[in-house]
């Protein structure tokens, strides 16, 4: 039996109830009382044919960054997610050019930047893509945002990974300002990221 | 949306006659020699089957759809030819009690007469291995359905970027 436990958050999805005056009520995503900061979290960017670079989990300025951790060979939920991602910013338009992405692969042995970088680009082009094969380093990375992975064989010698399925969005302060849960679909990323661009456009 | 409906006749329900020598074909033990067992038709109504195009640096597919069949049933296994994918399983996602999500290869989901079973993202689904080139938009794959009563069905899966 072939058994890929994916982590998840889907239980804490909850209705941000802050009453901070802004639109924050009506994010499907998770909004944490006390939200989680990656600001402190450098992982190696790859690119084809050229060397890897450092880049801090926050966005650029006036900006806001989602941050996913998965791999290319999950047949079901990281595909699901990055084509809802792809509906999302595709029904925003360009308002969305302020909405950079960051895919961190969990896999890393199997995920080359070879490999990930045209997997990514099929969905939408403007990934970061982030490969430590440093396990250490990956997991301190993954503390900091509550996540977790794990890659292991099987008896069967099949491969299985574990990943958290949760989609952060992360303001250029490096705090996670919304976490989004498998299931939310298009119509939930488009809702949650179109809050937050609103957001930065009215100064909030 | 697509819709076929198929109809299979399952291989219970193959009518055997005794015969004077008091022997039968049966495909079982069970049936007595002077039994006919009426041949009977399952029906299984397929709408929404949609395969994810996969990206070319991916291995792995998936399938959806929604089946609905005329008899209590249950779906036990899918496959597709070999020159698509090299290995097929019809898996669960579940959510376990702390918040994790799990999926699993499934043997058996029960189907019951008129409902619908829904193959859908985060829930069943067949997922498609050692995928021997991508799926690309456009064209469509036979993925062969195998449920517990013994029938077969072949459903056409055109392969989509979204769900349709």
């Amino acid at each position: 039996m072939k058994l890929i436990r994916i982590v998840s958050f889907a239980s804490a999805v909850a209705l941000a109830t802050a009453g901070c005056g802004t639109d924050q009520q009506t994010l499907v995503g998770l909004v944490r009382d006390n939200p989680l900061n990656v600001a402190v979290v450098t992982l190696p960017e790859e690119f084809v044919g050229a060397a890897s670079a450092p880049f801090t989990m926050r966005a650029k300025p006036g900006e806001l960054l989602v941050v996913y951790f998965g791999y290319t060979m999950c047949p079901d939920l990281c595909p699901t997610t990055l084509a809802d991602l792809r509906s999302a910013l595709k029904r925003i338009g360009s308002s969305s050019d302020i909405v950079d992405l960051a895919f961190v692969t969990v896999d890393p042995l199997r995920d080359t930047v070879d490999r990930l970088a045209p997997y990514l680009s099929s969905y939408v082009d403007r990934f970061h893509v982030i490969r430590t094969t440093d396990m250490v380093e990956l997991k301190h990375a993954e503390e900091a945002f509550l996540a977790n992975s794990s890659v292991t064989t099987n008896a069967a010698g099949v491969i299985e990974v574990t990943h958290t399925a949760l989609a952060y969005i992360v303001d250029d302060m490096g705090t996670v300002i919304d976490e989004l849960p498998f299931g939310v679909g298009a119509d939930g990323f488009t809702n949650d990221l179109q809050i937050l661009i609103n957001n930065i456009n009215k100064g909030e | 949306m697509r819709k076929a409906t198929l109809a299979v006749t399952t291989i219970a329900a193959l009518t055997l006659f005794a015969t004077s020598c008091g022997s039968s074909t049966s495909s079982t033990d069970t049936v007595a020699p002077d039994t006919t067992v009426v041949a009977t038709e399952t029906t299984f109504t397929v709408d929404g089957a949609w395969a994810r195009t996969s990206p070319m640096e991916s291995t792995v597919g998936v399938v959806y759809m929604n089946i609905t069949p005329s008899a209590d049933d249950a779906l036990v296994g899918a496959s597709v030819d070999m020159a698509i994918a090299g290995m097929t399983q019809v898996h669960e996602t579940t959510t376990a009690a702390d918040g994790s999500m799990g999926m699993q290869e499934i043997a058996s989901i029960p189907m019951t007469a008129g409902t619908p079973l829904a193959l859908v993202s985060g829930g069943f689904h067949i997922m498609l291995m050692k995928l021997a080139k991508p799926l690309e938009t456009g064209t469509s794959i036979a993925v062969t359905l195998t449920f517990e009563s013994g029938a077969t069905t072949i459903v056409d899966v055109p392969v989509l970027t979204e769900a349709p």
